[in-house]
């Protein structure tokens, strides 16, 4: 071996090892994240339980303030974070839960409703954005516990639900159901660009000012 | 082989291997960052329409400035990593998207319409922006999804060889130059534009702070 073989294969070595340190980390992070939408998003009715008790106006919107900034940066976060699902290369090479695309279609379609709509105060839209986010997580969790984490322990008939659930054993579905990811994708996008440019980047509703 | 040239392969795998590893992570964290900025920009709606339900005005102001700094930091941290895609070296050598510099070009110049009208104020300057915005990443996102991280999919050979930049060099290299000349008048014209405000409002400062001369 020449010293340049052994330098090339050492780059090669630090690059895929350290794509594949990323991606794991971000697979690794991702249920996390879902489980801190969830938490949020149904832990709703215990702030504004706490909101009332508030004696200082202050405090009642600062925590309002810092819920839904969380909230809706976890979402947004879930959202970015979601995109190697929609990578074909990476679809085929990693193993990813193989419903990973659609939980992110869902997760942006919570977005969508929530830019178009009203879920803080509007019930039908509360309820949309909250089974969106249940759809999300049953196409993300049941693949990646069942399938990802499950892999290496199913035997028989299990083991071949288990190769079925994640991307890189099921190439076929994985990258059909990321192009599918992808159209949705796109439509939901080209939605929300419609919107913003029909109302100009404003609440369509009007509605009483900010009190001095 | 010597413990030398052990050494020497390994420090020289580890500098090109590192910085080979840190474009490639600029390029795997663009998408992130301009689909954050596309969301926080036409999201907008939606913050409005939460500043609008605060009770208090300094919660509202909290609220604004927090989304004003996350949206206009992320458009600027996005052009910023950009910088790669006008580096002819790396387009020529690597596989980038093809249409990275103009995705470039039209983020540059969303910023531009920012600095030239007030976009949270005029409608149409916001279209504008959005516009240019959503140009700019679909430019991105398509070669990006299609062609970089398609290549090993056989249908997409032909598109992946097209609109990567490794493999389509001469064209890759033209629409890099083209997308820096663009990028250089808008600079330029930013630049200029700033210095005739800047010289406009301080002289008008200047003007009213001078002593009035007393009549004789």
């Amino acid at each position: 071996m020449s010293v340049a073989d052994l330098t090339n294969s050492i780059i090669a070595g630090i690059n895929d090892g350290l794509e594949q340190f990323l991606e794991g980390t971000l697979v690794a992070i991702l249920p996390v994240v879902w489980v801190a939408i969830l938490g949020l998003h149904i832990g709703r009715p215990y702030i504004l339980e706490m909101i009332d008790r508030f004696t200082l106006r202050l405090g009642a919107d600062l925590l309002w303030i810092i819920y839904i900034v969380l909230r809706d940066l976890l979402v947004v976060g879930g959202v970015v974070m979601s995109f190697m699902f929609v990578f074909p290369d990476v679809v085929t090479g990693s193993q990813l839960p193989i419903t990973g695309g659609l939980a992110s279609v869902m997760l942006f379609g919570v977005l969508l409703v929530k830019l178009m709509g009203d879920p803080d105060h509007n019930l039908r839209d509360y309820r949309l954005v909250m089974y969106l986010l249940g759809l999300g997580a049953t196409f993300y969790f049941v693949p990646y516990i069942l399938g990802v984490q499950f892999n290496g322990e199913a035997t028989g008939s299990l083991k071949s639900i288990s190769d079925f659930l994640v991307t890189s054993s099921n190439p076929g579905w994985g990258v059909g159901i990321a192009y599918l990811s992808i159209a949705l994708l796109a439509i939901m996008g080209a939605v929300a660009v419609v919107y913003a440019l029909r109302t100009g980047g404003r609440p369509e509703a009007e509605e009483p000012t900010v009190a001095e | 082989m010597t413990p030398d040239e052990i050494s020497n392969a390994i420090t020289g795998a580890l500098r090109q291997g590192g910085s080979q590893w840190l474009v490639a992570t600029i390029v795997a964290f663009l998408p992130a960052l301009w689909t954050t900025a596309l969301i926080l920009h036409l999201g907008r709606p939606y913050v409005v329409r939460t500043l609008r339900r605060m009770g208090l005005r300094l919660g509202a102001d909290a609220w604004w400035m927090t989304y004003v700094l996350l949206r206009d930091a992320v458009l600027l941290i996005t052009l910023g990593l950009s910088l790669i895609f006008f580096q002819p070296n790396l387009v020529a050598n690597l596989d980038l998207p093809i249409t990275g510099p103009l995705s470039a070009l039209l983020l540059l110049l969303a910023l531009a319409v920012k600095l030239w009208r007030r976009v949270d104020d005029d409608v149409t300057a916001y279209r504008l922006s959005t516009a240019f915005l959503v140009s700019g990443a679909t430019l991105y996102y398509v070669a990006l999804v299609f062609a970089v991280e398609g290549a090993d999919m056989s249908y997409l050979a032909k598109f992946a060889e097209w609109f990567t930049s490794g493999s389509n060099p001469t064209v890759a290299l033209g629409i890099m130059w083209v997308s820096l000349v663009g990028v250089v008048l808008v600079a330029a014209w930013l630049f200029v534009r700033a210095l005739n405000s800047a010289a406009r409002t301080m002289g008008r400062r200047l003007s009213r702070d001078q002593p009035q001369q007393p009549e004789s």
